[in-house]
């Protein structure tokens, strides 16, 4: 067992923008993990991807490109993964902690029985070969040190935790290694793929986030969020309430179960925060809460805040914003 | 047909922060005040499923199933009150533990001590450790195909189960043979209130107790890492709040703050 494996996860043709903070971790890793930095592009309509992942610097690409994987089958690309694994003999696998990467990694350490070390905000190999990481539990309330064998590991570190890689000018040389896909018999199925277009800019990578959460009420009043998310040039998010009641697409979730954000500007209104919102945006630059509750947890980690009803804050935001622009 | 729907005892995420107590010995956190725990939601989110199951077929049996260290019986038996035909728990201190391979060990050597399941519901994960590891062992220990993150959970001809998989943009159909494990996402929706007459009767109801010893599963694993320290993290923000007369006012005021601190860039690229 040697060597670093990161998993490069691929969504419609594209490397996903989590693998350069996963090339962070093996570069930061890779001296006390000898054996060399390989990666894994497994999915379908891969040569974008190959060549956007060469630039990371990695020692040597695997790729598996079979039209079964063309969907987010987890048993598929787990099996996928698995077999990469029992043919590269990696000491440590990095995966993204995304819905698929999550699930192949805890695919990967189950079937193998290696150490699965989750949600990782630091990492490092010690002198007597084992691996000690911190990681956020109970939704971020507390901060857990934990410390695993001997290996090999698979690790899947928090998003943002770690800053993205740049790119190398120094591409890897050596070309792709390609590998045949040959699963086991899978007892999984999958159908139909429905893709929900996401309105207006994406929150996972917006500068400015304008968030709405349970004390909104209803749909209605996120489209005056919308209103000073254009102005700004923002994203709109909501929280895990607004979510579940069917208020905004799953896409706009900030939190533990849905994006961790990191924008330069949070602005978050009507949301309590609940732990497990907070862990998802406390990366923010610049956090601003506008609650009509003092005692809301969001305000523990905002700079700015606003104690008073939405209703009458927010309109009166949006026209002091639309009257600077003019 | 048998649904058993596997619930965690968790502390209530709902918890503040600041009444949690960490004990650095037993490396555990603890409620620093009597707040009492929960069924993990996502849990509660895999029973609603199977409320749901048994709404088209009459003839599903609902067993929920807890393994962990001591259970609060009231919280516990809010599942007999929605429904479910037999509340099982086993209970030992050695599963009060980080380590999900000796729960799930616990919950497939239960479910095999019960004369097995048609199908495994789990929430997607425990609002605790986040780790949604033990339905992946779980499925493992019992060689059952496992479909995560449904939204909603049918069952054709009695041989299948079918379901909606959430994606970050949208969704997926998925499918497996009976039996089988499916995980939940808090998508699929809240369980549902008990009645009061349904909640007085389930008063009188039991819950059946295995004894870990019992099911002769084995011991902690060296498969997990383990917890060496344990920490509140120190938030270093302090808010500064706007006052102002009135709520338009705060709104104004807010916005012109933020252009003079710069962290709003009006016509500013995303």
């Amino acid at each position: 067992m040697a060597g670093i494996l990161i998993v490069a996860e691929v969504d419609a043709g594209e490397l996903r923008p989590e693998f350069w903070e996963l090339a962070t971790v093996a570069k930061a890793l890779s001296a006390a993990v000898p054996g060399g930095i390989r990666v894994a592009v497994i999915g379908a309509n891969l040569a974008a991807a190959v060549r956007q992942a060469a630039a990371c610097g990695a020692d040597m690409l695997h790729v598996i490109e079979d039209d079964r994987l063309a969907v987010p089958w987890p048993e598929a690309h787990a099996a996928a993964l698995i077999q990469l694994c029992g043919e590269l003999a990696p000491q440590l696998v990095i995966a993204p902690r995304t819905i698929l990467g999550a699930e192949m990694a805890a695919r990967l350490a189950v079937r193998c029985r290696w150490q699965l070390v989750q949600d990782v905000t630091q990492i490092e190999v010690t002198a007597d070969g084992g691996l000690t990481a911190t990681r956020p539990v109970s939704g971020g309330a507390v901060a857990a040190t934990v410390r695993a064998g001997p290996g090999p590991w698979v690790v899947v570190p928090r998003p943002r935790a770690f800053a993205p890689a740049a790119a190398s000018a120094s591409v890897t040389s050596a070309s792709p290694v390609r590998h045949t896909f040959v699963p086991p018999p899978l007892a999984t199925a999958c159908g139909e793929r429905q893709r929900v277009a996401v309105e207006g800019i994406s929150i996972d990578r917006a500068k400015t986030v304008i968030a709405g959460g349970g004390g909104l009420g209803g749909p209605e009043p996120f489209t005056l969020l919308r209103e000073i998310a254009d102005l700004v040039g923002g994203a709109v998010g909501a929280s895990r309430v607004a979510v579940d009641s069917g208020w905004v697409q799953s896409a706009l979730q900030v939190g533990l179960t849905g994006t961790t954000i990191a924008p330069d500007l949070y602005l978050a209104v009507g949301i309590s925060g609940a732990i497990q919102h907070l862990v998802g945006c406390s990366s923010s630059q610049v956090i601003v809460a506008v609650n009509s509750d003092a005692d809301a947890p969001i305000f523990g980690i905002a700079n700015y805040g606003v104690v008073g009803d939405w209703k009458e804050v927010m309109p009166a935001f949006r026209d002091k914003l639309a009257g600077h622009r003019v | 047909m048998r649904v058993v729907v596997c619930l965690k005892q968790v502390i209530d995420p709902l918890t503040p922060a600041s009444t949690l107590a960490l004990d650095k010995n037993e490396k555990k956190i603890r409620v620093g005040i009597a707040a009492p725990p929960v069924i993990n939601g996502f849990d509660e989110q895999g029973l609603e499923a199977a409320l749901r199951l048994r709404e088209a077929n009459k003839e599903i049996e609902i067993v929920c199933l807890a393994v962990g260290e001591r259970f609060n019986n009231d919280v516990m038996k809010r599942s007999l009150a929605l429904g479910a035909d037999q509340l099982v728990l086993v209970q030992d201190p050695s599963l009060d533990t980080w380590d999900p391979y000796p729960i799930a060990a616990a919950l497939a050597a239960a479910i095999r001590n019960i004369g097995g399941a048609d199908l495994i519901l789990c929430g997607r994960q425990g609002s605790d450790w986040d780790n949604a590891l033990t339905p992946f062992i779980l499925a493992d220990l019992l060689a059952l195909p496992l479909l995560s993150l449904a939204k909603r959970v049918s069952i054709a001809d009695g041989k299948r189960v079918e379901i909606e998989r959430v994606l970050t943009d949208g969704s997926m159909t998925m499918a497996a043979d009976l039996p089988a494990l499916v995980t939940v996402t808090s998508e699929l929706g809240a369980l549902r209130m008990p009645s009061v007459s349904a909640r007085l009767q389930a008063a009188r109801k039991q819950p059946r107790n295995i004894a870990w010893t019992e099911l002769g599963a084995a011991a902690a694993t060296l498969l997990a890492p383990e917890v060496i320290d344990l920490a509140i993290p120190v938030n270093g923000r302090n808010c500064t709040f706007i006052e102002a007369a009135d709520g338009p006012s705060a709104g104004a005021q807010l916005a012109e703050t933020l252009l003079q601190a710069g962290a709003i860039r009006l016509g500013g690229e995303c």
